[in-house]
């Protein structure tokens, strides 16, 4: 059982806040996209959730406990932060070996670890010579050394390349298949669309949506894309008569939910004119756009 | 606790900065040797108790050394991130920093140590060939060598207590060369009975330097006074860094 939930967490940091009343969970044996655009609040979340950072409100747990109060946490919990965690001038195999002597682990997982990742001939190496994929991996081997029944990555595909990214995925898929639970963030939908089974959005530090990915993908919905050089005048008669719309733009705006017949009335309404309309179904991209950029607006 | 204080060590060991700070703090002690011998001193000349614990203060002459390799071991975990790993796997800060403390105190005295034997081996010879006998189990060879067990890895401690203190590892460096080799310099110079009970001051007195006449306290309380300055500054420093936000 491991079972991640956050509940109600805040952080502020002076006047900033960055993370803001958020609520979700991540269940075990499955793949969790923690997915919002850069400076949404992803990492302040998952250094809440890991004891790095103290929340200004709320909790955030692991199987019921804070993750400062697990007895051995790194036995449990396994977390890819930053891709430099490392001393430059330290080699790689070394470096392991110092968080295996302070975890108190057995000294046979060090090369376990890194045969996992694939890092056997590079361990000797110090870590300054290594490419950003290598140092991911080594991130990745450190999060691994306590063999944890919980995975923490925060955007683990950055830097690497198309076949590191399918081999993480297939990690990561199988990590949870036996029972593991795993977070991972990432500010691009496509690049954990094949790998996670659960989403949850968030932007400017609240929650947007959280749901399986299969129906966050049934939301797709369609709308209609409007040309016109009244482009503002329109988006804000739009937004006064309750219909979602969002300018993509200097000309042109996207309603949600909608049809060209009401988009017409409105146009009337105030006397725009309209050069083109393009009724549109929305994919699961364009969904995590729409819903990350409204939210970012309303601010 | 263990495991935490071998992993502390085993952090130092497998960085070649770390076996650039011991080379350093290795080579002032001939250094050290050659400037008290050669150069010497008008006021107390090497047939004089003074002379000698002059000569054997070398053993302590890393110090300065001792307190920025302690400043690497705390400030250095936020300057290569690897704090975040350290705090991943102790989230009680606290024993982190009481691990570093005792690594670091370990250190010391092995470094301590190896100055001490290195300052027999070398001092002991020359002194000779000048026509100077000194007799090893005197108070003018023992005191200077226990007082540099003690200051060096009081320094060590010191530092780590600062890099708490002071996360950026370049300006703990900074804030401490200016401090010991200016501030303290200056004020030991023209206020001697305030520069005695600086730290500086304090581990002058324990290693044997020679100062200005009447200038430094007696061996138990600049004992006392050191250790209360790096348990000042290690309490403080992990007091800081158990409230920082790791982002």
């Amino acid at each position: 059982m491991a079972t991640i939930e956050i509940h109600g967490l805040s952080k502020r940091f002076g006047d900033v806040s960055a993370v803001n009343g958020l609520s979700f969970t991540a269940q075990e044996g499955a793949v969790t996209g923690f997915l919002g655009p850069n400076g949404a609040g992803k990492s302040t979340t998952l250094r809440m959730l890991l004891g790095l950072v103290t929340p200004t409100e709320g909790s955030a747990t692991i199987d019921g406990n804070r993750y400062a109060d697990l007895h051995q946490p790194f036995r449990s919990v396994g977390a890819m932060l930053e891709t430099d965690a490392f001393h430059p001038g330290r080699r790689a195999r070394d470096h392991l070996r110092i968080l295996a002597t302070a975890a108190d682990l057995p000294a046979n997982r060090v090369d376990a670890v890194l045969e996992e990742v694939d890092l056997v001939d590079a361990g000797h190496r110090r870590v300054k010579g290594f490419s950003l994929g290598m140092r991911q991996r080594l991130g990745l081997a450190s999060a691994l050394l306590g063999d944890p029944r919980v995975l923490i990555l925060d955007e683990p595909a950055n830097g690497l390349d198309p076949d590191g990214v399918r081999w993480l995925r297939q990690f990561v898929r199988t990590f949870a298949d036996r029972g593991g639970t795993v977070l991972l963030s990432s500010h691009v939908l496509a690049e954990v669309a094949q790998t996670v089974d659960d989403v949850v959005i968030i932007a400017d530090g609240r929650l947007v949506a959280q749901s399986s990915l299969a129906d966050l993908a049934n939301r797709s919905r369609p709308g209609v894309r409007v040309r016109t050089p009244q482009v503002t005048a329109l988006h804000d008669a739009l937004i006064k008569r309750g219909i979602r719309a969002q300018l993509v733009a200097d000309d042109a705006l996207v309603a949600l939910d909608s049809t060209p017949e009401t988009l017409g009335l409105a146009a009337a309404g105030i006397g725009a004119v309209i050069y083109e309309m393009t009724p549109e179904h929305f994919n699961l991209e364009e969904i995590y756009l729409e819903l990350t950029a409204t939210q970012g607006a309303s601010r | 606790m263990r495991h935490l204080i071998n992993a502390e060590l085993l952090k130092l060991r497998t960085t070649r900065a770390f076996w650039a700070y011991v080379a350093s703090i290795v080579v002032f002690v001939p250094i050290s040797i050659v400037l008290s011998i050669t150069v010497g001193n008008d006021q107390n000349p090497l047939t004089t108790s003074e002379g000698i614990r002059g000569v054997f203060s070398a053993a302590s002459s890393g110090g300065l050394m001792a307190v920025l390799l302690g400043i690497t071991m705390s400030a250095g975990e936020f300057r290569n991130n690897t704090a975040t790993p350290t705090f991943l796997i102790t989230p009680d800060r606290r024993r982190v920093m009481a691990a570093k403390v005792l690594a670091g105190a370990i250190l010391g005295v092995v470094l301590a140590v190896v100055s001490a034997m290195l300052t027999v081996a070398v001092a002991t010879p020359w002194l000779h060939a000048r026509g100077i006998d000194v007799d090893l189990l005197s108070a003018d060879v023992i005191s200077p060598i226990a007082g540099a067990l003690l200051s060096v890895a009081l320094s060590v401690v010191f530092g780590i207590g600062i890099g708490g203190l002071i996360h950026n590892q370049t300006i703990a460096i900074t804030v401490i060369v200016v401090w010991t080799s200016i501030i303290e310099a200056l004020l030991t110079g023209f206020v001697p009975e305030v520069g005695r009970w600086l730290p500086t001051g304090a581990a002058s007195a324990l290693g044997g330097t020679w100062t200005i006449e009447g200038g430094l306290l007696p061996f138990w309380a600049a004992a006392l006074v050191l250790t209360g300055y790096c348990a000042s500054a290690a309490a403080a420093g992990t007091h800081l860094i158990t409230r920082k936000d790791m982002t």
